[in-house]
C-alpha cells in the first residue's frame, strides 16, 4: 500500500519534491490464516490416512515390475540373470553351435551338486550337449561368487532347468569349494565323466592343456630380461596376472598380443616403457611371448576398486547406453566379455584401473590403435564416473578360460 | 592495553583450544585405530631405502596421498585407492607431501614392480620418458668396466650406456628402490578405516 501525499484541502498544494514512496505491513485477514491452516491440516491427515495404500501400491508395482522383467525375489534368479543369462540366454537354451543350453542338459539333470562343482571349476575344453557339441569356455565362478550365492544359484538353475526338487545347502558348498580348491577347471566333457563317474554318454575328448615350451632366450627375456629390457614378468606379474594399470596378460589372444607388441615398437600405441621393451624384439619373439601369455590360466586378481557404480557398469557391458550412441561392450568383445579373437580382447578380469586409464586415453587421443577408432568413439561418449563403473564391472567377472588355483600358488616359481 | 592478565588467559586459552581440537583430539581418534591386517613394517633395507628418500628430496615433487575419485582421477591413473590413516602407521615422520609435480608413489611398487624398471629410470629418466622433468640420480651408480658376480647391472638403451663397461647401482639405489617397491597400499582398507570421503559422506563413497 503506497502512502501518497493526503489529498483535500491541500491537494493544490505543490508536491513535496523530497518525498519518497514508502510500503507498510497491511494486517493479513484473519480468514485467510485459517483458510492456510485448515489445508495445512487437511493434506497432514489426508497423508495419514492414505499410509497404507501407499505402501500397497509400492508392492504392486514391484511385483507387476518384476512380473514384467521375469525377475522373482528368489536370490537365485536375479543371481542367474545377472551372472548366467548372458551366455546361456534368460531362457536357458543357450546359443546354437556356440553356448550349450541348459534347459534339456543332463549335467544339469544331475541335480544342484554336478551344477555346483561346474559353477565353481569351469569348463576349457570341448562337450558334448545332446546332439551338439560346443567348445567349452566356462569360466570359474569361485572367485567371484560366495559360497551363498553359489548354492542359491545351483539350486535354482537345477530346479528351473534339471526339474530337481533339491535344495543346495551353504554348507554343503563350502565343503565342495574345499574339496575341488586346486582342481582347476574341467577339461570337458569326458573330464566331467571320467572326474564325477556319471554317464554323460559319448562325450569327446579333452584336450590336454600341454605347457607352453619357451626356448630358454625367450624364457630369459620374459623372467629375468636382458640388455636394454626389464623382464616382463617383472611388471605384469609372473603369471601374466598384472596390477593396478599394468594389464592382465594371462589368456589375451596371442594375436591380439603381437598387434599391440607391433603398435608399440611403430609408434602407433604410445607407451614409453612398453617401447624400450619392444625395440629390440624379433618377430618371432613378439609371437613367442605373446603365445605364452595366450596359453597361460591363471585366476583373476583384478577387484573393482575404483568406486565405480557396478549396476552402470553391468548395464554399459550387457545393454549399452543407446542414448549416448555406446554399444554393449559384450556385443563385440563377447558373452561375458571373453573376447573375440583377434580383433576384441578379452574384457573380464581385467585390472580395473588399466580399463580405465586405457578408456580415458582412447577419449582423450592419447591411444588410437583400434580399426576404424570404434574404441575412441564409444569412449568420448562416457564420463569419468561411466569409465570407473564399466571398468570395475569387468573386473568383477571370472576370466575365460577358467584360471586354475594351482597356479596362483606357483606364483613365484618359474619354468 | 593494560590488562595484560585477561589478554593472556584468552590467548592461551585459544592456543589451548586449538591443540585439543587439532593435536589432541585427531591423536585420540587415530590412536583408536591398529595397523591394518594388510601393512608389513619396512625391512631394514627398505627403511634405509626410506632414508635416501628423504635425503633425496622426493617429497618435494611425489605426494603420497591417493585421492578419493570425486576429487581426483587418482584410481584410474593407478595410483591406487584413497588412503585411509592406518596405511601410514610405520612411516614416521610421514612423505604425505604436498606438490604433484610427479606422481604420488604411496603404491608406487603395486603397479610399477620391476626393480630393473625402477634403476634406469633413477639413473636417467630421460631413457624411459623424453619428456620428463625428473633430476637424474647417476651418483646413486657407477660406472665400471665390467660387473663383478655381486653387481646390479642396469639396463639402459644404447643412446644412455657409457661407451665402454656397465652401470652399476650402488646399495643406495638398490636401498632406495626397495623402499619403491614396498610402497604397496593396494590391501583393501578397513571397514572402519578412517579416511578421506572427499566431498561425499561414507555411504555415497561406495
Amino acid at each position: 500500500m503506497t502512502i501518497e501525499n493526503k489529498g483535500g484541502a491541500n491537494s493544490f498544494h505543490q508536491p513535496d519534491e523530497n518525498f519518497e514512496p514508502y510500503e507498510q505491513h497491511g494486517k493479513m485477514p484473519w480468514p485467510l490464516i485459517a483458510i492456510a491452516i485448515g489445508l495445512g491440516l487437511w493434506g497432514a491427515a489426508t497423508l495419514f490416512d492414505t499410509r497404507e495404500d501407499v505402501a500397497t501400491a509400492q508392492a504392486d508395482r514391484t511385483a507387476a515390475s518384476q512380473a514384467d522383467t521375469g525377475l522373482t525375489t528368489d536370490p537365485g534368479s536375479a543371481l542367474f540373470a545377472a551372472r548366467c543369462s548372458t551366455c546361456h540366454q534368460p531362457d536357458g537354451m543357450g546359443v546354437r553351435g556356440a553356448i550349450p543350453p541348459l534347459a534339456g542338459s543332463p549335467f544339469v539333470a544331475q541335480g544342484p551338486e554336478l551344477v555346483a562343482t561346474i559353477l565353481m571349476r569351469g569348463i576349457d575344453g570341448p562337450i558334448r550337449v545332446n546332439d551338439h557339441i560346443f567348445n567349452g569356455h566356462m569360466p570359474s565362478f569361485a572367485s567371484a561368487l560366495t559360497d551363498i550365492e553359489i548354492g542359491a544359484l545351483s539350486t535354482h538353475v537345477a530346479q528351473r532347468f534339471g526339474g530337481s526338487s533339491e535344495a543346495y545347502p551353504t554348507t554343503a558348498v563350502a565343503a565342495l569349494r574345499a574339496a575341488i580348491s586346486d582342481s582347476g577347471s574341467f577339461k570337458g566333457g569326458q573330464d566331467i565323466s571320467t572326474i564325477t563317474g556319471l554317464d554323460f554318454g559319448n562325450q569327446p575328448a579333452g584336450k590336454a592343456q600341454v605347457a607352453h615350451s619357451l626356448t630358454p632366450e625367450v624364457s630369459a627375456l620374459i623372467f629375468t630380461g636382458r640388455g636394454e629390457q626389464w623382464a616382463c614378468a617383472s611388471c605384469h606379474g609372473d603369471l601374466g596376472q598384472g596390477k593396478e594399470n599394468t594389464p592382465r596378460l594371462a589368456g589375451l589372444s596371442a594375436d591380439y598380443i603381437v598387434k599391440q607388441l607391433d603398435d608399440f615398437a611403430n609408434g602407433r600405441r604410445l607407451n614409453e616403457s612398453m617401447r624400450v621393451v619392444v625395440a629390440t624384439l624379433s618377430d618371432s619373439e613378439k609371437r613367442q611371448v605373446a603365445d605364452y601369455y595366450a596359453g597361460l590360466r591363471v585366476p583373476s586378481t583384478a577387484r573393482p576398486e575404483l568406486g565405480g557404480d557396478l549396476a552402470r557398469g553391468e548395464a554399459l557391458a550387457l545393454r549399452g547406453d543407446w542414448s549416448r550412441n555406446v554399444p554393449a561392450c559384450f556385443s563385440c568383445h563377447g558373452p561375458s566379455g571373453f573376447g573375440v579373437s583377434p580383433e576384441f580382447p578379452p574384457l573380464a578380469a581385467q585390472q580395473a584401473a588399466y580399463t580405465a586409464s586405457q578408456l580415458a586415453a582412447w577419449a582423450g587421443g592419447h591411444r588410437n590403435n583400434s580399426s576404424l577408432d570404434l574404441m575412441g568413439r564409444i569412449s568420448r561418449q562416457l564420463d569419468d564416473a561411466d569409465r570407473r563403473a564399466v571398468a570395475d564391472y569387468l573386473a568383477s567377472l571370472p576370466p575365460v578360460p577358467a584360471g586354475e588355483a594351482e597356479q596362483i600358488a606357483r606364483t613365484g616359481v618359474r619354468p | 592495553m593494560n590488562r595484560y592478565f585477561p589478554l593472556s588467559i584468552l590467548a592461551l586459552a585459544i592456543l589451548a583450544f586449538a591443540t585439543l581440537m587439532l593435536v589432541i583430539a585427531p591423536g585420540i581418534q587415530i590412536g583408536r585405530h591398529s595397523a591394518p591386517a594388510g601393512l608389513k613394517p619396512y625391512t631394514e633395507q627398505e627403511q634405509r631405502g626410506r632414508d635416501v628418500y628423504v635425503s633425496q628430496g622426493c617429497v618435494y615433487c611425489h605426494s603420497q596421498q591417493p585421492r578419493s575419485p570425486d576429487q581426483a582421477p587418482d584410481g584410474v591413473r593407478g595410483w591406487g585407492r584413497p588412503a585411509v590413516a592406518g596405511d601410514y602407521t610405520y612411516d614416521t615422520p610421514h612423505q604425505l607431501g604436498t606438490m604433484r609435480t610427479g606422481p604420488d608413489l604411496l603404491n608406487v611398487g603395486a603397479r610399477l614392480p620391476s626393480r630393473d624398471w625402477h634403476l634406469t629410470h633413477l639413473y636417467q629418466p630421460r631413457a624411459i620418458f623424453g619428456w620428463s622433468i625428473m633430476p637424474a640420480y647417476p651418483f646413486l651408480f657407477e660406472e665400471k668396466s665390467a660387473a663383478g658376480p655381486e653387481d646390479v647391472v642396469v639396463a639402459l638403451p644404447s643412446q644412455y650406456a657409457p661407451k665402454s663397461g656397465v652401470v652399476i647401482a650402488k646399495q643406495e639405489a638398490l636401498d632406495l628402490t626397495a623402499y619403491l617397491l614396498s610402497l604397496d597400499r593396494t590391501y583393501p582398507a578397513p571397514a572402519e578405516a578412517l579416511r578421506d570421503d572427499g566431498y561425499s559422506g561414507p555411504e555415497d563413497a561406495k
